[in-house]
C-alpha cells in the first residue's frame, strides 16, 4: 500500500517535472522565431535603401567626384538628404590595399546608434575611377574605391 | 524491479517525443510566429505594390494626361504612376500623382478606386511623398530699390544645411505696365543653414513683390518656394495636364445665380522649372477677347492654352499677372498669382494619400527616392491587412 503511494508521487514529480521541459522547450523555441523586428527583414530593408542610394548617386555621376574630390561635407549631405530621416549612416572609404581613405568622417546620427542596434545593414559597393579633366580633355584614372555604408534606424 | 526502467524508459521516451513535438510544431501554431509569417507576407506585397506603384506606368500610359478625365475614370485599366517619357527608373509622372489629389478641379482617382486596380481589395496603404529637406523665409524686406531676403535651410529632423546653393528670382508689380521678373547669381548657406541675397529690382515701393528661391543641396536635391504674399484667390484655379495650362472656377458647378464677377485678362504667365530656368510663355492686354474671362459667369474651365514643351520644361511654379476692373471702384488693379505648377505636389510640405491604419493594425513600410519634374522626393507606402 505504502509502495503504491511512493510510486504514485514518483509520477506526479515526473509530470511536473514534464512540465517544466515542456514549458522550457516552448521558451527556448521562442528565441529562434522570426518576430515582426527581426534582424532578417530590417537589414534586407535597409540593405536596399543603402543600394538605392549609393546607385542613384552614381547614376547622377556624383557619387565619384565626391569621393574622388573629396568632398565628405557633400556626400554626407547627399546621404542625409536621400536617405529617411530615422536612418544613421556611417560610410567608410577603402582603396584595394583595404587602406581606409584620409580617415573621412562621413557620419549621421548618434554614436550609440551603431554600437547599441542589433540591426545594422552593410552595403558594399565599388567605383572604378574618375574622369578628371586635364588640359581640356577628360582623363580616366584607374584608382578603385570600395565604399562601405552601414546603415541603422535611429 | 525491471518493469520500474522499462517504465521509466519508456516515460523518458514520451518526455523526448513531447518536447520534440513542443519544439517543432507548437511554435508554427504559436501567435506570434503566425503573426511574423503575416509580416513577412504582408512586406512582399508592399514590395509588390511599392514596385507596381513606382515602376509601372499605367495603362494607358498617360492615364494622368487625359484631357477629360473624369473622376474614377473608367479608362483607366492598370494603374502606375512612373512616367513613360522617361528611360531612367523611379520617375514619377507629376500629372499621374496630380490625379491623386484629393480635391483637383480635373478630377482624381479616390483611394477605393486606386485600391481596387491595384488589387488590395483587403488591404489598406497610404502613399506619402516627403520633400528631401526644408526651407523657410525668415524674413523678406525693401531696401530702396533692392529688395532683401533672409531664408534658413534645414533638414527634416530640424539640423542645419551649411552649403547649400540658393538662387533667387524676384516678381514684382507696379502700377499698370510694370510687371518684372529679376533673377540674382548663387549665395551659399552658413554654417547655420542661414542664406541672404539683396537684389536690385529697379523700382522703389512695389505695388507687389515675391521671392522665388531655389535651393540645391549637394547638386543632388532641389526645392523650389516662395514667399508669395498670400491673398485670397478668388480668380481662378490653375492647373497644368500635361502641355497645357487649365484655368477653372472656384465653383464647381459655377453658380451661375450668383452675381457675375468682374472680367479679368490675362497679362503675363511665366513659368519657373526645376533647372532654375524661366519661360515667359504668354503677354497679353487688356483689349483682348483670348485672354479674357468672368469670374462669375461662363464655363467651368475658364480659359485654357496649350504650351509645346511645357511638361518637358519641368515647371514647377507658375506666375500669372491678372488685370481686373474692382467693381467697387470702377479702377483697374493688377492681381499677381504665384502657384506651384502641381498644386499639393513639389512643396515642402509631405503629400499624402489613401487610408489610415487603425492603432493595432501591423505596418509594413517601404522606402525609396524618387524624381518628379526634375526634383528628388522620398515617396513612401505603407500597408496594412485589413479584415474583409
Amino acid at each position: 500500500m505504502i509502495r503504491n503511494g511512493k510510486t504514485g508521487q514518483m509520477r506526479i514529480i515526473e509530470a511536473i517535472l514534464a512540465s517544466f521541459i515542456i514549458i522550457f522547450a516552448l521558451s527556448f523555441a521562442n528565441i529562434f522565431v522570426i518576430t515582426p523586428t527581426s534582424p532578417k527583414y530590417e537589414v534586407t530593408e535597409l540593405q536596399k535603401l543603402g543600394y538605392n542610394v549609393l546607385h542613384d548617386l552614381d547614376e547622377q555621376a556624383l557619387l565619384a567626384r565626391f569621393i574622388y574630390n573629396r568632398e565628405w561635407d557633400n556626400i554626407t549631405a547627399a546621404l542625409r538628404v536621400l536617405l529617411p530621416l530615422d536612418v544613421h549612416f556611417s560610410m567608410t572609404l577603402y582603396d584595394l590595399q583595404g587602406t581606409t581613405i584620409d580617415n573621412a568622417t562621413i557620419f549621421y546620427g548618434h554614436p550609440e546608434t551603431f554600437a547599441s542596434s542589433k540591426n545594422i545593414a552593410s552595403v558594399t559597393y565599388g567605383l572604378a575611377g574618375y574622369a578628371t579633366k586635364i588640359n581640356d580633355a577628360y582623363q580616366a584614372i584607374y584608382e578603385p574605391r570600395i565604399v562601405i555604408l552601414r546603415l541603422a534606424r535611429g | 524491479m525491471v518493469s520500474a526502467v522499462y517504465d521509466h524508459l519508456i516515460a523518458i521516451l514520451v518526455i523526448g517525443a513531447i518536447f520534440v513535438g513542443a519544439v517543432v510544431v507548437l511554435p508554427t501554431m504559436s501567435y506570434i510566429n503566425l503573426q511574423a509569417v503575416d509580416q513577412q507576407q504582408l512586406r512582399n506585397t508592399a514590395l509588390n505594390i511599392f514596385n507596381a506603384m513606382l515602376l509601372n506606368t499605367g495603362e494607358p500610359t498617360n492615364w494622368g494626361s487625359i484631357r477629360d478625365f473624369q473622376k474614377n475614370d473608367q479608362r483607366v485599366q492598370r494603374f502606375g504612376l512612373a512616367s513613360a517619357q522617361e528611360s531612367t527608373f523611379f520617375v514619377l509622372d507629376p500629372d499621374k500623382v496630380q490625379r491623386l489629389v484629393v480635391g483637383n478641379p480635373l478630377n482624381y482617382c479616390d483611394y477605393n478606386k486606386v485600391r481596387e486596380l491595384l488589387g488590395l481589395q483587403n488591404y489598406g496603404f497610404r502613399l506619402r511623398i516627403i520633400p528631401p529637406f526644408n526651407v523657410t523665409f525668415l524674413s523678406v524686406s525693401l531696401m530702396g530699390d533692392s529688395l532683401c531676403y533672409k531664408a534658413r535651410v534645414s533638414y527634416l529632423d530640424g539640423g542645419p544645411v551649411p552649403n547649400a546653393e540658393a538662387s533667387a528670382t524676384v516678381v514684382c508689380t507696379d502700377g499698370k505696365d510694370y510687371f518684372n521678373i529679376n533673377q540674382s547669381g548663387t549665395v551659399k548657406t552658413n554654417s547655420m543653414g542661414i542664406c541672404e541675397d539683396i537684389i536690385p529690382i529697379g523700382i522703389s515701393d512695389p505695388d507687389f513683390y515675391t521671392v522665388i528661391l531655389r535651393v540645391t543641396v549637394a547638386e543632388v536635391a532641389t526645392l523650389i518656394v516662395t514667399s508669395a504674399q498670400t491673398f485670397n484667390n478668388t480668380i481662378a484655379r490653375i492647373n497644368i495636364v500635361y502641355d497645357t495650362i487649365i484655368l477653372t472656377s472656384w465653383k464647381d458647378p459655377p453658380d451661375y445665380n450668383f452675381q457675375p464677377s468682374e472680367n479679368v485678362w490675362i497679362f503675363d504667365i511665366a513659368t519657373f522649372g526645376s533647372r532654375g530656368s524661366l519661360w515667359k510663355l504668354f503677354e497679353g492686354d487688356e483689349k483682348g477677347n483670348d485672354n479674357m474671362f468672368n469670374t462669375g459667369k461662363g464655363p467651368f474651365e475658364r480659359w485654357f492654352r496649350d504650351f509645346v514643351g511645357l511638361r518637358a520644361f519641368q515647371p514647377v511654379i507658375l506666375i500669372l499677372n491678372f488685370w481686373a476692373v474692382d467693381p467697387a471702384t470702377g479702377r483697374g488693379r493688377h492681381q499677381v498669382l504665384i502657384t506651384m505648377a502641381y498644386p499639393e505636389l513639389l512643396g515642402t510640405s509631405i503629400f499624402e494619400y489613401g487610408g489610415f491604419p487603425y492603432r493595432d493594425d501591423v505596418v509594413v513600410r517601404v522606402q525609396r527616392s524618387v524624381g518628379i519634374s526634375g526634383m528628388t522626393y522620398t515617396a513612401e507606402v505603407w500597408l496594412w491587412k485589413e479584415s474583409p
